[in-house]
């Protein structure tokens, strides 16, 4: 039995395989999963906002999807990760509520797919795949084990992504 | 004003305001259904963001959110959610048709959010005139799906500026003996900027 740990919203979690990391009911928030594929190291973080406002003191920098992807990367090196084999996938950023009219360019979902994708550019760490974007809700679940990241939505069904 | 400075008295005031705007929603409601509505008397709760989901049963559980902009000389939110089983009998017993499985086709999207119109107008309206300001609603926004994710979308605007959440909650189900009941929660989110201005209102003092 695998052990299963739940990343809450504001939250990232590193751990070695076996491990499950499952984060539930991603809307505009996005979940980003980092992986060492040769040595079982893995994260997981559910991320609100592209990244922190000049001026406001924050505490929880995990909120964050730059401070977040910083954050893990770190914590997975200390937990023996290699940098340089790091992967990511990212998850989720839809906006469930479409005004009439269409979603706008800087809706919040939209904007935290973009801090994702420019966040991993700059660190250099390649987005193998992901799952974005849309109207919908998801719940992510990375199995460290079998590398395989399952994305469930209510709405479209379930779909698998190997890393 | 922090939400964590707020006094016992004013928290008391809102609740109260709060009830009253609910007792005029749950009125248009019970009009709508043609059955009595029963109110809870509401909660309040300054809550960290990251648990909302739970309240409302689990962040994987689908319900319906309808969800309207306050404007006016208060800013905020209200939000509206069905478990997705009151969702589609509160469908089914306004358009006198039973709806099929657990899809939501266009005419009961419309259906979901006029409801909501019309519970965030009696809300507001009622609440308006007490406190002597204007608060209007927004077109109502519609999402049938998971309750993290329904909720993340209202709550990502507010944890801009904290990681707390002002919630003034209401219960209110539908209560006919030979019935299914029609459960939902109603909650008021004022923007920080507004708690201000509604406290004014009320009359308590800082």
């Amino acid at each position: 039995m695998n052990s299963r740990i739940r990343v809450g919203i504001s939250e990232f979690h590193v751990a070695r395989a076996p491990a499950v990391l499952v984060t539930y009911g991603l809307g505009s928030c996005l979940g980003i999963v980092l992986c060492d594929r040769e040595n079982g190291v893995g994260g997981l973080a559910h991320t609100l906002l592209p990244s922190l406002r000049p001026g406001i003191r924050e505490v929880r920098m995990s909120k964050f999807v730059d401070t977040a992807i910083r954050l893990m990367v770190e914590e997975m090196v200390l937990q023996g990760a290699l940098r340089e084999r790091i992967v990511a996938v990212i998850v989720g950023g839809a906006n469930m509520f479409e005004p009439p009219g269409g979603v706008p360019a800087n809706a919040i979902g939209t904007r935290n797919i973009s801090a994702a994708r420019e966040t991993l550019q700059a660190l250099d760490l390649p987005l193998r795949a992901e799952d974005v974007g849309g109207n919908y809700g998801r719940t992510v679940e990375f199995d460290l084990v079998s590398l395989q990241v399952a994305v469930r939505s209510v709405r479209t069904g379930d779909r698998i992504i190997s890393i | 004003m922090t939400y964590a400075s707020m006094t016992d008295g004013q928290l008391d005031a809102l609740k109260e305001i709060s009830n009253i705007g609910m007792g005029h929603a749950a009125t248009a409601l019970s009009q709508l259904i043609g059955e009595t509505v029963y109110l809870r008397v509401p909660r309040i709760t300054v809550t960290d963001i990251g648990q909302v989901p739970e309240l409302l049963g689990g962040a994987e559980r689908v319900v319906a959110g309808v969800t309207l902009q306050i404007l006016g000389d208060a800013r905020g939110n209200i939000l509206l959610i069905f478990p997705a089983e009151s969702a589609l009998r509160l469908i089914s017993r306004l358009l006198g048709k039973e709806t099929e499985g657990m899809v939501l086709d266009e005419l009961g999207e419309s259906t979901l959010k006029e409801v909501g119109n019309i519970l965030a107008s009696a809300y507001l309206s009622a609440m308006g005139s007490l406190l002597h300001i204007t608060l209007i609603p927004s077109i109502p926004l519609l999402a049938f799906d998971m309750a993290g994710a329904v909720v993340d979308c209202v709550l990502i605007e507010l944890s801009q500026a904290s990681d707390l959440a002002l919630m003034v909650e209401t219960e209110f189900h539908g209560k006919e003996p030979n019935l299914e009941p029609i459960k939902g929660h109603f909650f008021l989110l004022p923007d920080p900027g507004s708690l201000d201005v509604l406290l004014r209102a009320v009359g308590g003092k800082e």
